[in-house]
């Protein structure tokens, strides 16, 4: 990570509670351009609703969040809750924010070219000949522009993910968001998705992954952190964290998960 | 049963009988329309987080739904007959029989209680589009009303037709009730007919074969519109 330009996204002390339940107790991520950071932890951990919290699925209870170096703003109501304090600026945030959700979330009533021109046009007003080709170059790209006419029905889950890729992409976004983004994937159709990933990796792109594919994680990102009871429990290149894991969490955590 | 009495024009009751059926038609599309805005209306409060606005919408579904439309119909054309009456008199001084317009009235009726059943339909349908899906449309920063329009609405379409389809033809059917304030519908028209020339039979099964028409006819265009709001998920 180089540490003397601007991050593109940072996310300082992120709390959030719900009710009782004390999810994040202060996590804080880092993400310059063109890193790929992965998060990784038993599920309850809080890697999730981290991830969610950085674009306003959820709204952190404190903490704040700066996308290239504007920062989001927050309030709290008359009932004491968070919230984003101005809505244009959080859905100005997500059009910068690419998420790519577990169960895919592709619009059942769309084609898969309508569900990727979705919202660079009605919500980018960006013209739609122009997004039309961009539409196909990134399916062509995810390898699956021979069914841009089929409804996500028709198609396997792991072709679903793909396109809801595509449909990150088409936005133009400055940093990617995956959560789990293979979890819900037969065996057999995990590859492919990763595949997409390792590409967008290596072009460059500004990545959070969380994951439950270890492998994946060591191999595509730069730094890993390891979340513990919504905590940081250790975090490093991913080299020493799995080949060497200090905390004694984080070890039986990866060994588990062999 | 003498067919010669339903012969158009002067002579024979064919057209008054055609003309009922529009009526028919007239009213029933009417209330049918009111009773989706009703409905969506109350939906809506039933979804609400406001719990007074969710007791008021609950009221009204039970209520309309728990007595016969017939009582509705007497309960608004006499009571809104004797509320007009009250108020000509003490505006004007005018306190002479008022009598409230039939097809409105039978319009508001019917469409009181379809919208009683739709507001479930689409309360049903609301909770059955994928919280993912909305959720999605968020995500790319999608306004609350962008989203209502590209991705809720047309997901709910899709899961309440089948349901407002039936709401349809319980309302084509409910406005023979209409009849008893004198709305000239099917069914009145049928009545009057009967009445006149003493053969009852040919009248109402007349008004059986209309009925029939307008229903069938409505369904066919209903499994079109299902078949569009389907598209991309049976043909899988």
């Amino acid at each position: 990570m180089s540490e003397t330009t601007i991050p593109a996204l940072v996310a300082a002390d992120i709390y959030k509670r719900f009710g009782a339940l004390e999810v994040l107790k202060g996590v804080s991520v880092a993400a310059h351009e063109g890193d790929v950071i992965s998060m990784i932890g038993s599920s309850g951990s809080g890697k999730s609703t981290f991830l969610r919290c950085i674009n306003f699925l959820e709204t952190p209870d404190q903490g704040t969040i700066t996308l290239g170096g504007e920062e989001i703003r927050i309030k709290t109501d008359r009932l004491g809750r968070s919230m984003g304090a101005d809505q244009d600026q959080i859905d100005r945030l997500r059009t910068q924010l690419g998420m790519v959700f577990q169960s895919f979330n592709l619009w059942s009533h769309m084609t898969v070219a309508e569900n990727v021109m979705e919202g660079p046009v009605h919500v980018l007003k960006r013209a739609k000949n122009e997004v039309r080709d961009e539409t196909m170059a990134l399916l062509e790209k995810v390898g699956i522009a021979e069914k841009h006419d089929a409804y996500p029905a028709q198609l396997s889950g792991g072709q679903q993910q793909r396109v809801a890729i595509a449909r990150a992409l088409c936005m133009r976004p400055q940093v990617l968001l995956f959560d789990e983004p293979t979890s819900a994937l037969d065996p057999e159709l995990v590859g492919e998705v990763l595949t997409v990933m390792r590409d967008l990796a290596a072009e460059g792109r500004t990545m959070i992954v969380v994951t439950h594919e270890m492998g994946f994680a060591r191999e595509i990102s730069n730094h890993t952190i390891f979340l513990h009871e919504g905590r940081i429990e250790e975090e490093g290149p991913p080299a020493e964290l799995f080949s060497a894991p200090k905390s004694e969490r984080c070890r039986q955590f990866l060994a588990s998960t062999l | 049963m003498d067919l010669s009495l339903l012969t158009w024009g002067d002579g024979g009751w064919g057209d008054e009988m055609v003309l009922g059926a529009l009526m028919t038609l007239a009213v029933a599309v009417c209330s049918y329309a009111l009773g989706i805005v009703i409905g969506s209306g109350f939906a809506a409060m039933k979804l609400s987080h406001l719990a007074p606005l969710r007791w008021l919408a609950d009221l009204y579904t039970t209520v309309i739904r728990g007595i016969p439309e017939l009582l509705i119909i007497y309960l608004v054309f006499f009571g809104g007959g004797a509320v007009l009456r009250t108020v000509a008199k003490g505006l004007f001084g005018y306190g002479d029989y008022v009598d409230l317009p039939i097809f409105v009235t039978g319009m508001v009726c019917i469409g009181l209680s379809a919208g009683a059943y739709a507001t479930e339909v689409i309360r049903g349908a609301v909770l059955a589009v994928p919280r993912g899906q909305i959720e999605a449309a968020r995500a790319v920063g999608m306004r609350k009303g962008l989203r209502f329009r590209r991705i809720l609405v047309p997901q709910v379409a899709r899961y309440a037709l089948p349901g407002l389809g039936n709401v349809w033809q319980l309302t084509l059917k409910e406005t023979s009730l209409i009849s008893v304030i004198g709305l000239v519908e099917i069914m009145r028209q049928a009545a009057v007919g009967a009445g006149s020339t003493k053969e009852p039979f040919t009248f109402y099964i007349t008004a059986f074969v209309l009925y029939l028409g307008l229903a069938s006819i409505s369904n066919r265009g209903f499994l079109r519109a299902e078949g569009w709001a389907n598209r991309g998920v049976r043909s899988a």
